[in-house]
């Protein structure tokens, strides 16, 4: 049983790390769909680095080189282009889809590395996602770089005036989300499951999109979240341990997504709406113009 | 920006005529192609020779030619499903699942009338064809309909819903198809039975009766979005849901009805596909490329600028290059996959050019200081 | 701890700055957008501790004098002049560095973040971690040297308007602000808080700071608070003046540039039958506040009912909700008799209901149509325009064609994207997208904001003659000479209450004043 708890949170950091680079951008007011995209560029080239070359560092160091600069370019449209975040975003997303189904097809298969040491079950992982939680929580709340960054999210006009670079704030916001998410998705391909196959992440940037929007942009409501759903995975995965022989194997499968849904629309409830409303960071998506 | 005598600025676009809109995405497809050619440098091949295989094979071969259009009618419908939500401002990513749904649809009546036992062979096509299409239609318009719903109603953010939706409805056909699942077919492992002779779709050279259909739809949804009242609401609420509002326009009911219709339209595709063309003619075991498929669809809508009607040539053309790129892999010893890489750097080339609708350069002669 | 001020002076050459002395001279300013001259060699200086007015009607060219002064725009020609110094700004930093600082008219706040937050906000002293202690005690010590009483740890949206203006002001003064620009500083506030904020501003020049507010309309605020006012009009200065050698009048006359009658002529009104129905209607806004509180009152045909009040007080709630376009608490709304409470905002266009809706670019129109996709917003669900589904888009360009001559749009053809449209225009097309409806009821938000005065004038004739053919209009405006100038009744509105409604003939300024700022109820009438 205690194995089935410890894959939940090992999966649950995946969508951690994943959700709070997402959740740093757009309190900076960048709204990124396209994090599977990412997530799939990290895991690919640091499933092919290390696969190639047999070291877990450089592959890792791979997935966070990836993902910040599949965010810089991200961030190029959306910032300096000033393109509609959705658009690029979705670009972003088939950018990595494609790209790493063509890059990543001849290494299909097992990484054929021995597995990342464990402390009592748990990847290391789970502890530095836990780090980077506290971590960004206190530069928020309680740091100068903090407030800039959410300022630049609520109101950049107002940020500029008051003498911010709301640019060079906001391309520090995306990049630093990229090499998290680029990380989130090396954690899955070299840690997790470390196999690879054409769009390995099964929806999972998705997922840690509608995290983000269900921790109301609280990285400590987000860490619950992750955990509850790295828990619906592992369940979806194993359903014999809760309610043997019920369905079928394929129907459990379908529950992650199905909750997801269904969480969706618990938010758009009074309560959740209002607070939602309230939480949000004003200028979250809109494109900024320096006058 | 200062280059030589000239200046270069930038400067606003008040309006982009169509030709403009159309030489910005030629432009794109042309860059992206240009930019996936560095696969065949990696393979040691000429480009040009590259593509004139593609085309070769794609357009002009007996078996190639079927195939492409095959193809390009399985995109021109998943790119109507997702053009009709865009109209309104939304995005339909789920066509995948709209198609499986619609597909399972489909496969239900035709199982429903009993074409996977013996009496199979004796079913009327004019009964059971019209059926399972309306099977199709009707369960991709019910799998569309949620996202439209929960939109509507809730303001649900549809990217996600979509997105999971692909994923849920992927695993229900995987349960019909796999593992004594309902719809198992009788061979192999793991993929569905195959449609009697009696019900197979009317062909010609191998192309069935849906490539009327979604030309027929090309020129109706046109017509929607040029002249009707609905397709005025549906614009309207796409540029502007707070002005929409005001001119009565309901935030409710418009998201639902474009979703219907674009999960219709997804549905009829899976039926075109899995149960329309006869070589097939059966849920296959990789029905999951089909839904990756059915992202070429966004591209093209996105390239044809929301233009059903100009979609056509589009879809045409992504049909070729994906048979004919595939054909290819073989032949020229490419790495598989040519085709998903092509779709990803399309996409981003378009990204990219989405600057050029805003923003035009200026070169402006720099006048001598005084 | 370290004077602030002391710090921002120390980059300017040092100098004994007396009481009287200029601190900013602006020489010859000219600005040019295309064909348009918004300055126009205009001259201008300040002295310290001086609070010098600056006036003009919407378009006279004080918001782009008022951005070059600030750095946010650069002038084609002309200098400036700081503390004699000739200075160039390339952005507002250069300004505020030189000791510039500006409150804005719509509050550069951020009203998720505390007022502290805000103050902080991009401050150079602050440091990369927030040291709370040292800053807030330099900030408390502002607070106590000008009289004003502000929560620190306070979220800014939860403050009163005149507070909010207050923690700009604070920003302002903390980044070293010698030279404070103040855009509109009394246009929405209620009297009380306006003479709260004067008070504080004649303490700022005892301190030898100067001050320059940018007033549209406030004459009265000029002539009892001001030093020195400079007059703009259509870009150029027409008068500069000591402000005890101006009169009221005259100001009016150098604004306008002819003699200007403050009331609008027209006829007697001969009120019909109510033709909207308002009774206890309630209703809250976005974020959960009540913002109407059981509101009781009629319009009848062929009036028009004025409703004043400042900004925020429950009248855009109030226009939503009778367009339809907000669900109310309770209460009821009829309609020439019919009940509408529950009905849809389309059912209320049919049955004779007309809203022009306060924000022009974002509801009242669409800025990638023609003009005839626009007009088709309000005519699009009628039977005569749409048969079977199908729209009559010749019908449309007709009425399209009709709009643009009988209104004087200013465009090439009924073709024109939207957003090519200057405000007054795109106005226009709005109006008579609406009045060609023959509307009984017309509600009119803010019909003639951000106008000028030859588009102003217009659009106010126009609701007049809809009045005179007998419909009923609802008029919402912050602009209290308007509502005065074209009504028949007056209600002020505070806090989502009417705290009276008054025929036109037995209004006296003072009392309405007083209403819109909750100091003074009078009995709702019937």
């Amino acid at each position: 049983m205690w194995e089935f708890f410890a894959r939940s949170l090992n999966a649950s950091t995946i969508f951690t790390i994943a959700a709070l680079g997402e959740l740093i951008e757009q309190r900076a007011g960048i709204l990124n769909v396209g994090i599977e995209g990412v997530m799939l560029f990290g895991g690919t080239l640091g499933f092919i680095v290390a696969k190639t070359t047999g070291s877990f560092l450089l592959g890792f160091l791979a997935a966070i080189a990836i993902g910040g600069l599949i965010a810089l370019l991200y961030g190029f449209f959306t910032i300096t282009l000033g393109g509609n975040q959705v658009v690029n975003g979705m670009g972003i997303w088939i950018l990595g889809f494609g790209l790493t189904a063509y890059i990543g097809y001849p290494y299909t298969g097992p990484l054929g590395l021995e597995r990342i040491p464990e402390i009592s079950g748990l990847s290391p992982f789970f502890f530095i996602g836990i780090i980077l939680i506290i971590l960004t929580q206190w530069i928020l709340t309680k740091t100068n770089l903090g407030l800039k960054i959410r300022s630049v999210g609520e109101n950049p006009s107002v940020a500029e005036v008051s003498g911010i670079n709301v640019n060079k704030m906001r391309y520090l916001s995306v990049i630093t989300s990229g090499m998290l998410m680029g990380l989130a998705g090396g954690i899955y391909a070299l840690d997790y499951n470390p196999v690879w196959s054409i769009n390995f992440l099964l929806g999972w940037g998705f997922i840690a999109l509608a995290l983000v929007f269900f921790s109301m942009w609280n990285p400590y409501i987000l860490l619950a979240g992750s955990v509850l759903f790295g828990t619906l995975w592992q369940l979806s995965l194993n359903p014999q341990l809760v309610l043997p022989n019920l369905f079928s194997r394929y129907i459990w499968r379908t529950v992650p997504f199905t909750i997801t849904i269904v969480v969706l629309v618990l938010m758009s409830t009074k309560w959740f709406a209002t607070r939602w409303g309230a939480a949000k960071p004003e200028a979250l998506g809109l494109p900024y113009e320096k006058e | 920006m200062k280059l030589g005598g000239y200046e270069v600025k930038l400067e606003r676009k008040m309006k982009v005529t169509g030709w403009e809109a159309a030489m910005i995405s030629i432009l794109a497809i042309l860059i992206a192609l240009g930019v996936v050619s560095i696969i065949f440098l990696q393979a040691g091949v000429n480009p040009i020779t590259g593509y004139k295989e593609i085309f070769k094979f794609a357009f002009t071969t007996k078996y190639g030619l079927p195939l492409t259009i095959n193809s390009s009618i399985f995109i021109l419908l998943c790119t109507f499903a997702f053009i009709v939500p865009m109209k309104a401002g939304l995005w339909n990513i789920g066509m995948a699942g709209q198609l499986f749904a619609g597909t399972l649809g489909a496969f239900g009546v035709a199982y429903a009338f009993g074409a996977k036992g013996p009496q199979g062979a004796n079913l009327s096509s004019g009964l059971v064809i019209p059926l399972m299409v309306i099977g199709a239609l009707l369960c991709g318009g019910l799998v569309g309909a949620i996202p439209g719903f929960l939109k509507g109603k809730f303001n649900t953010n549809e990217i996600v819903v979509t997105m999971m939706l692909n994923s849920i409805a992927f695993w229900a056909v995987a349960f019909m198809i796999k593992e004594g699942g309902p719809f198992m077919g009788g061979g192999g492992e793991g993929e569905g039975f195959k449609l009697p002779e009696s019900i197979y779709a009317p062909q010609k050279f191998g192309i069935p009766f849906t490539i009327l259909i979604a030309l027929l739809l090309a020129f109706l949804l046109y017509f929607l979005f040029t002249k009707t009242k609905v397709g005025y609401q549906i614009k309207t609420f796409g540029l502007s849901p707070a002005a929409a509002k005001y001119a009565g326009i309901s935030s409710f009911k418009i998201p639902l009805l474009v979703f219907i219709i674009g999960g219709m339209i997804a549905g009829f595709a899976g039926y075109h596909y899995f149960a329309a063309i006869p070589r097939v003619a059966k849920i296959t075991m990789n029905y999951g490329d089909y839904g990756d498929l059915s992202f070429y669809g966004i591209i093209c809508g996105l390239i044809s600028q929301e233009n059903p009607l100009a979609a056509i040539p589009i879809a045409l053309l992504f049909g070729g290059l994906i048979n004919g790129g595939r054909n290819v892999q073989g032949k020229l010893n490419i790495g598989f996959g040519i085709d998903y890489a092509l779709l990803g750097v399309l996409m981003i080339t378009l990204v990219f050019f989405q600057f050029f609708y805003r923003y035009k350069i200026v070169w402006k002669k720099i006048e001598k200081e005084k | 701890m370290p004077d602030q001020n002391a710090e921002q002076v120390d980059k300017l050459p040092t100098r004994v700055i007396k009481h009287g002395d200029i601190v900013l001279e602006a020489r010859g300013i000219t600005k040019r957008y295309q064909s348009l001259v918004a300055n126009d060699h205009v001259d201008f200086d300040i002295k310290a501790g001086e609070i010098h007015a600056i006036l003009g009607e919407n378009g006279a060219g004080k918001t782009t004098l008022m951005k070059i002064l600030f750095g946010l725009v650069q002038p084609d020609e002309g200098e400036i002049f700081v503390y004699g110094e000739k200075v160039k700004f390339k952005s507002p930093l250069d300004a505020i560095q030189l000791g510039i600082g500006m409150v804005h008219q719509n509050r550069k706040l951020i009203p998720a973040h505390s007022v502290f937050e805000n103050i902080i906000l991009g401050h150079p002293s602050a440091g990369n971690i927030l040291n709370m202690k040292s800053s807030a005690q330099g900030i408390t010590e502002l607070c106590d040297k000008y009289g004003f009483k502000i929560d620190l740890k306070a979220k800014v949206w939860q403050l009163s308007e005149g507070e909010k203006q207050i923690v700009e002001i604070l920003k302002a003064l903390y980044r070293g602000a010698k030279i404070l620009i103040l855009d509109e500083p009394t246009s929405a506030l209620a009297p009380p808080e306006t003479k709260k904020l004067l008070a504080s501003i004649k303490i700022m020049t005892g301190d030898d700071l100067a001050l320059v507010p940018f007033i549209t309309h406030k004459l009265q605020i000029v002539l009892t608070t001001s030093n020195r006012v400079t007059v703009l009009r259509r870009g150029k200065v027409t008068a500069r003046l000591e402000t005890k050698d101006a009169t009221e009048k005259s100001l009016a006359k150098e604004m306008v540039g002819r003699d200007v009658i403050f009331r609008l002529e027209h006829t007697e009104s001969e009120p019909g039958k109510p033709i909207l129905q308002v009774e206890q209607l309630s209703a809250i806004n976005d974020k959960g506040l009540v913002a109407l509180q059981d509101i009781n009152f009629n319009v009848h045909e062929g009036e028009i009912l004025g409703i004043a009040g400042v900004s925020g007080n429950g009248q855009q709630v109030l226009a939503e909700v009778l367009a339809g376009l907000r669900k109310e608490l309770g209460g009821k709304v009829l309609l020439d008799g019919v009940d509408m409470t529950s009905s849809s905002s389309l059912e209320r266009w049919q049955k004779g209901m007309g809203y022009i809706p306060s924000e022009r670019v974002d509801v009242g129109s669409i800025r990638d149509y023609s003009i005839i996709d626009n007009v088709m917003m309000n005519y699009y669900f009628d039977s005569e325009f749409s048969k079977w589904g199908i729209l009559d888009t010749r019908k449309i360009r007709k009425l399209s064609e009709e709009i643009i001559r009988e209104y004087a749009v200013a465009v090439p053809g009924p073709d024109t994207p939207a957003k090519s449209l200057s405000g007054g225009n795109l106005q226009k097309v709005i109006l008579a997208r609406v009045l060609s409806r023959k509307p009984r009821l017309i509600i009119a938000n803010l019909p003639t904001q951000g106008l000028d005065v030859g588009a102003a004038e217009f659009v106010q004739n126009k609701l007049l003659e809809a009045r005179k053919e007998g419909a009923g209009v609802l008029l919402i405006s912050e602009d209290l000479d308007e509502v005065l100038s074209l009504s028949d009744r007056v209600a002020a509105i505070y806090e989502g209450e009417f705290m009276g409604i008054i025929p036109i003939k037995q209004v006296k300024r003072e009392d309405i004043g007083l209403m819109m700022a909750g100091l003074k109820h009078k009995g709702a009438e019937k």
